[in-house]
């Protein structure tokens, strides 16, 4: 066996693939990787983010280290425990929060939710009885705890997954996509929690899609594309990796596939991007130089009225839409 | 003609589509556990109990009854089951937004419905003659496929005016469960309807199932055809008028839903 | 040891919560058993009716809800798990899995019990049928023996559904199977050679003998033996659970499918 580490998390070329089934009668077995061979390591009061799109493998590197899932490869610790041998002793010390409409139970009141995970948890009655009263107030939940789970908002179930999550008062915290699908104030609320949790010296393991999420909370990023790390340090560091690239947008009504292609094969492009919104489109260029670009732009562009056009520095979004984009 | 071979082929798509996506069945483990093995070992348990009670001349009559309630499966369950899964998995809404024809997209439901409910009697019956040696030799068998399919269709018109019903309620397929046992009890299925309470009677001759259990017993004895068909035609009446309750509850329910909202399944 | 005894309560706590405002679980012991015991009333409760053929008649709808109820209400409340997305949550905790099953396959088999009440009163205030003889310490050692080779299959059935997303129309179709070679309505003795030893390897089969054996003054009473044998299965079951759990744990993290529904 290796030598334990002593980050609070250690990740050694861990690998996961997904098998599926297609067909109802002669079935065909596919396989999906997952994870590539992931190294990882989270270091203690740490607020880590995995940043990645849907797919990447977030979700599944969490469920590995929250011992919900068996890598196929690879090797993984938790506070120094091996997460596939000693499930038991890390289940104990840790907490995670997937979030969402599910993972509750919608008939019984928030209080009883928790109070039944804190038996789960091998809590003593007398602990988990302040502990919980602590976090209502705390995650702003007191008064509504003998409320039906299923008249919570959005923002409250989130909340309350976050207090089961934190009932055993774990040294680490996984939390995946905490945020999503919560409003503008909610997020932002939960956010700052997340924050004031890892000020107060706890873990945290951190997923998300949302960059600027990560930008403003998190320690230290990694960058996950289709179960491969492709870019790992400070949002800062990141960042310096578009340092000397810029971008130029506009806003154009009814460009062709072909302009697009034309756009990409101009010296020092990077990538070009088209998002729809009402009626127009807004075609983000990410390159080396955007003041020889602009010149460049009006040869290409002939014929069709575009507005609005800027240059600016590059953001993390902007840097990990490269980093997720780029083929190499 | 074309319009008509394009429509024809988009309900025949969308059935199949529906059935797929909605059943919990639509493997061949789910299958095989609701669809074969659940059938016959209704049919063996009813069997044995009958011949317990009255000895082994009255397997056969277990063994039919039973084998024409497993359509009510299909009909009922199938049924009701599209419905309630479409509220499980929110797509509910998305299809009553949707400028589809409704007549067909409520009547499509029910077409896979009673193909299956056939094919499950069929194999019903099949393993039932295999394992009891039940002597069929007396039977006019188009008959009794004509009782089978007519069985099928009228407990899938009970189903739609149920699956109408999911609409609103959550627990549609608690529903389900309940009619598809109590026609047990009302139907002549393990005993004559004449054995229940007056008042009952009335209720039994209100189901579909009734008659076309009759009507099978008939084809099988080798019965005559006019009375045979007597018992279809008003079996096959009892299912049209829960059909279109079914249909009309559907409209009136959509209608308000439209008003009110629906009340999604968790 | 306290702290897994106060999880195994909480367990059985929730899930018979949950059991009250659950519908479906009302309807397993009330009318279910209820609609099974009226058929078995019907069809065995006639003129010349036997002892024997009195006595199935008016527990067998009982038996039916109990059996129905504990065989796969465990096994339900992990499927119902899986559904609202708490099943993963249950296998992350500390306390093992097997603990927070048997606090809720305790549940089922209490709930289970429920189905004599409405079956019951059917026969009594329905056909006016009562059983015509009760040995009453026979009678209730043998329903006791009768309840822990419930609970024992429920335990042992119960993590197949954590394991496997298909558990539920594969038992559910078995029901009626059980229904048959366990011996609830009527004796297995009627049932043809090739079920007989299908039913000997059923723990619930002996017991389910010797319960009506103590209600019928009539026919062999070989009490030590049924209950030997049917406590002797049970426990082969209970090792065989042993092994399952280990294997269920390893499996279902493997193939990552306690997240879906």
């Amino acid at each position: 066996m290796s030598s334990r580490p002593q980050a609070a998390i250690e990740v050694r070329a861990l690998q996961k693939k997904y098998v599926t089934w297609r067909g109802r009668i002669r079935r065909t077995r596919h396989e999906n990787v997952a994870l590539a061979g992931i190294d990882l390591t989270i270091h203690a009061g740490e607020l880590f983010g995995l940043l990645g799109p849907n797919g990447a493998g977030k979700t599944t590197a969490t469920k590995i280290l929250t011992t919900l899932l068996l890598p196929d490869a690879g090797e993984a610790w938790v506070l120094g425990l091996d997460v596939i041998r000693q499930t038991d002793a890390v289940r104990r010390r840790i907490g995670f929060v997937f979030g969402g409409e599910r993972g509750l139970y919608w008939r019984l009141s928030g209080l009883d939710n928790l109070r039944y995970f804190a038996d789960l948890y091998r809590i003593p009655p007398d602990v988990s009885r302040r502990r919980i009263n602590g976090l209502l107030d705390q995650l702003g939940l007191a008064g509504r705890e003998h409320d039906k789970v299923e008249v919570y908002s959005r923002g409250m179930k989130q909340r309350l997954h976050l207090a089961r999550g934190l009932l055993n008062d774990p040294e680490v915290l996984f939390l995946d996509e905490p945020t999503i699908g919560l409003d503008p104030v909610g997020a932002r609320e939960l956010r700052v929690l997340i924050r004031n949790l890892a000020d107060a010296g706890k873990t945290i393991f951190l997923t998300t899609h949302y960059m600027f999420e990560a930008d403003a909370i998190c320690d230290r990023i990694a960058v996950i594309k289709k179960g491969a790390v492709v870019a790992e340090g400070t949002p800062t560091s990141i960042k310096r990796m578009v340092e000397n690239q810029g971008v130029v947008e506009f806003e154009v009504v009814g460009i062709s596939a072909d302009r697009v292609s034309m756009l990409r094969t101009l010296p020092d492009v990077r990538s070009v991007s088209v998002t729809e919104r009402d009626l127009a489109q807004i075609v983000t260029i990410h390159c080396a130089n955007p003041a020889d670009l602009m010149t460049r732009l009006g040869g290409v562009l002939d014929g069709i009225s575009f507005e609005r056009i800027s240059s600016r520095e590059p953001t993390l979004e902007d840097a990990y839409v490269q980093l997720i984009s780029d083929p190499s | 003609m074309k319009a008509l071979q394009a429509e024809i082929a988009i309900f025949a798509r969308s059935t199949f589509l529906q059935y797929a996506a909605l059943f919990q069945w639509a493997t061949v483990r789910g299958y095989v556990g609701y669809k074969i093995v659940l059938p016959v070992t209704q049919i063996l348990f009813f069997v044995e109990l009958g011949v317990y009670a009255a000895g082994s001349q009255s397997a056969l009559y277990f063994a039919l009854g039973n084998a024409m309630q497993i359509t009510a499966n299909a009909g009922i369950f199938g049924v009701i089951a599209t419905v309630a899964n479409e509220r499980q998995y929110g797509t509910l809404p998305i299809l009553l937004a949707s400028p589809a024809n409704r007549l067909v997209t409520f009547m499509s439901r029910a077409v896979v419905n009673v193909i299956d409910g056939a094919a499950s009697v069929a194999v019903g019956l099949a393993v039932t003659v295999v394992l009891f040696g039940l002597d069929l030799h007396t039977a006019n068998v188009p008959l009794l496929a004509l009782c089978v399919l007519t069985i099928s269709l009228t407990t899938a018109g009970l189903g739609l005016l149920f699956g109408s019903i999911g609409l609103v309620m959550r627990d549609a397929i608690v529903i389900a469960n309940v009619v598809y046992y109590l026609l047990l009890i009302f139907c002549g299925i393990n005993f004559p309807v004449s054995r229940l309470p007056g008042g009952l009677q009335v209720i039994s001759y209100c189901l579909p199932l009734t008659r076309g259990v009759e009507a099978a017993r008939l084809a099988v004895a080798g019965g005559p055809i006019n009375q045979v068909g007597g018992l279809l035609a008003g079996e096959l009446a009892v299912g049209l008028a829960y059909a279109l309750c079914g249909y009309a509850l559907f409209r009136v329910l959509e209608s308000y839903s439209r008003r009110g909202g629906l009340q999604e399944a968790y | 040891m306290s702290s897994l005894a106060r999880a195994a309560f909480q367990a059985f706590w929730i899930s018979m919560r949950l059991r009250f405002v659950s519908s479906f679980a009302i309807l397993g012991w009330l009318l279910f058993p209820t609609i099974f015991a009226a058929v078995g009333l019907y069809v065995l409760v006639r003129p010349g009716v036997t002892h024997s053929q009195l006595a199935y008649a008016v527990l067998g709808g009982g038996l039916l809800g109990y059996w129905g109820v504990a065989y796969l209400d465990g096994g339900l409340s992990i499927q119902n798990e899986r559904w609202s997305g708490t099943l993963e949550h249950i296998f992350a905790v500390p306390t093992p899995l097997w603990v927070i099953l048997l606090g809720k396959v305790c549940g089922s088999v209490l709930w289970g019990m429920l189905s004599f009440l409405p079956t019951l009163a059917l026969a009594y205030f329905g056909f006016h049928a009562v059983l015509p003889a009760i040995d009453a310490g026979p009678f209730v050692i043998s329903f006791a023996v009768l309840t822990f080779s419930f609970l024992v299959v429920a335990f042992a059935f119960a993590p197949l559904f954590a394991l496997w997303r298909w558990a539920l129309p594969v038992l559910n179709g078995f029901e009626l199977g059980f229904y048959t070679f366990c011996g609830f309505m009527f004796p297995i003795a009627i049932l043809p050679g090739w079920a007989q030893p299908l039913s000997a390897v059923l723990a619930p089969a002996w017991a389910t003998r010797a319960v009506y054996a103590s209600t019928t003054p009539s026919g062999p009473h070989d009490y030590g033996v049924w209950w030997l044998v049917s406590v002797g299965l049970s426990l082969l079951y209970l090792a065989g659970a042993v092994l399952l759990y280990r294997l269920v744990d390893g499996r279902a993290r493997k193939s990552g499918e306690l997240a879906l529904a």
